[in-house]
């Protein structure tokens, strides 16, 4: 539309040169000088979608290792409290007085807990604030049950703490 | 085993207050461990006696509060462990007469916790402040909640419950806890505690800048815009951070305050006549 404008303005042929040939050369020229002003920034958004590419995928593959990792730590300190409070289940059940059906009940509560929590779902808004509903319910229950939460787990000199 | 050791009358008289310092030792014959709780991880901050004197709250840095219930056999039994806040859990308060528990938490929130089927939640979630909150206190109705902080305000918390006049969006069935009033600018220094009289509805603050202020609020009351002024400021209260007030809860305008100076103060507070 600029080539348009000018046309109508300056009649063609009052000099050597025809305008509409100098504007063809002027306009091939700053399409030339456009591919080396504009390089940088030519080169800079092909730098960015290569490295974005590349950095999704380590990003994921990253992001799977540390997922899978802290995922599994979850799982196995949600499923340690659920074999304790199974086990304690089990053993309260054989005399149930109204002393040990407190606990009992502190221990089926526990239990709902961790089979509502849902494993599957990372993407599940509450699993922090679950989770901690679990490790505040577990401390309860050891509490009652007048157990050191911090209690060693086995005869490795591993300590129960997340 | 110590004797009392009433000592040190060091009155500082003024218009509407005096001080009298005392360092009291108790004697220790009278005095004996019946039991202790544990469960805790680290340092507890702060214990609380429910009004009906059935419950107990504590508060650590573990960022955990412990809800414990007492038998008719003096036995602690843990009724719930809450890890609602983020971080140190600093003070918890009892509703005045309800089974309502507040804690205050350096995460600069303060969180309101009730039993419900069973358990016990944390059922409101007070922010604004942008700080650690140091303490809270309830007022004689427990409508209103009194907080301060390292921020160097104390705001003022009114409940609204579910279809409230005043249009306050709750939800569900619980109340929503709604800032009405920010007391900014009178502090110099972190604000320790707060104390809210029960018998004439003074606030009294203890702050780091050695002072303590008592605050009244002007009437005629506006309930939704309540209005407090500062009606008594001992700036050298203490030489050192003024840490805990407490009214007296049967005699108006007894104060006693305690300090890093390692005294501890009474004062008395007499309303000014005319606001």
């Amino acid at each position: 539309m600029l080539s348009g404008g000018g046309v109508g303005a300056h009649p063609a042929g009052s000099r050597g040169l025809g305008f509409r040939g100098a504007m063809a050369a002027a306009s091939s020229g700053a399409d030339m000088f456009d591919d080396i002003v504009m390089a940088e920034e030519r080169f800079h958004g092909e730098g960015y979608r290569e490295g974005y590419a590349e950095g999704s995928h380590i990003g994921v593959v990253e992001g799977r290792r540390h997922g899978s990792l802290h995922g599994a730590k979850i799982g196995s300190e949600v499923g340690c409290y659920l074999g304790f409070a199974l086990t304690w289940q089990c053993l309260l059940h054989k005399c149930t007085d109204e002393k040990n059906s407190k606990k009992i009940k502190v221990l089926d509560s526990l239990i709902g807990m961790i089979r509502k929590f849902p494993y599957e779902d990372p993407t599940y808004d509450k699993l922090q604030e679950d989770l901690e509903k679990i490790r505040g319910k577990f401390k309860q229950v050891c509490s009652i049950l007048n157990i050191q939460s911090d209690f060693r787990i086995s005869t490795e000199r591993s300590s129960l703490t997340f | 085993a110590q004797t009392a050791t009433a000592s040190d009358t060091a009155g500082v008289k003024s218009e509407h207050h005096e001080r009298l310092v005392a360092h009291v030792l108790l004697p220790c014959s009278s005095f004996s461990c019946v039991t202790t709780l544990e469960g805790h991880e680290n340092e507890v901050k702060s214990v609380a006696w429910a009004p009906s004197g059935n419950l107990l709250a504590t508060c650590s840095r573990d960022k955990s509060v412990w809800v414990w219930e007492v038998d008719e056999e003096e036995e602690y039994e843990c009724v719930s462990v809450l890890n609602s806040h983020t971080q140190d859990v600093k003070h918890v308060v009892w509703h005045p007469n309800q089974e309502l528990l507040a804690s205050a938490s350096y995460d600069d929130t303060v969180k309101l916790y009730h039993e419900e089927e069973d358990d016990w939640v944390c059922c409101a979630t007070l922010e604004g402040h942008e700080s650690t909150v140091w303490s809270v206190a309830f007022d004689r109705s427990g409508k209103r909640l009194a907080s301060c902080s390292d921020d160097k305000t104390v705001r003022i918390w009114r409940q609204y419950k579910p279809g409230n006049e005043e249009g306050v969006a709750c939800s569900g069935t619980d109340p929503t806890w709604k800032c009405v009033c920010n007391l900014s600018g009178f502090h110099t220094r972190t604000i320790y505690d707060v104390a809210w009289c029960h018998l004439t509805g003074a606030l009294a603050t203890a702050c780091g800048d050695d002072a303590i202020r008592v605050f009244e609020e002007s009437s005629p009351a506006a309930p939704q815009q309540p209005t407090f002024s500062l009606a008594a400021h001992v700036a050298r209260a203490h030489s050192q951070d003024v840490n805990c007030v407490a009214w007296n809860p049967k005699e108006p305008g007894l104060l006693a305050s305690c300090s890093d100076d390692g005294e501890i103060a009474f004062w008395k507070y007499q309303r000014p006549e005319v606001c």
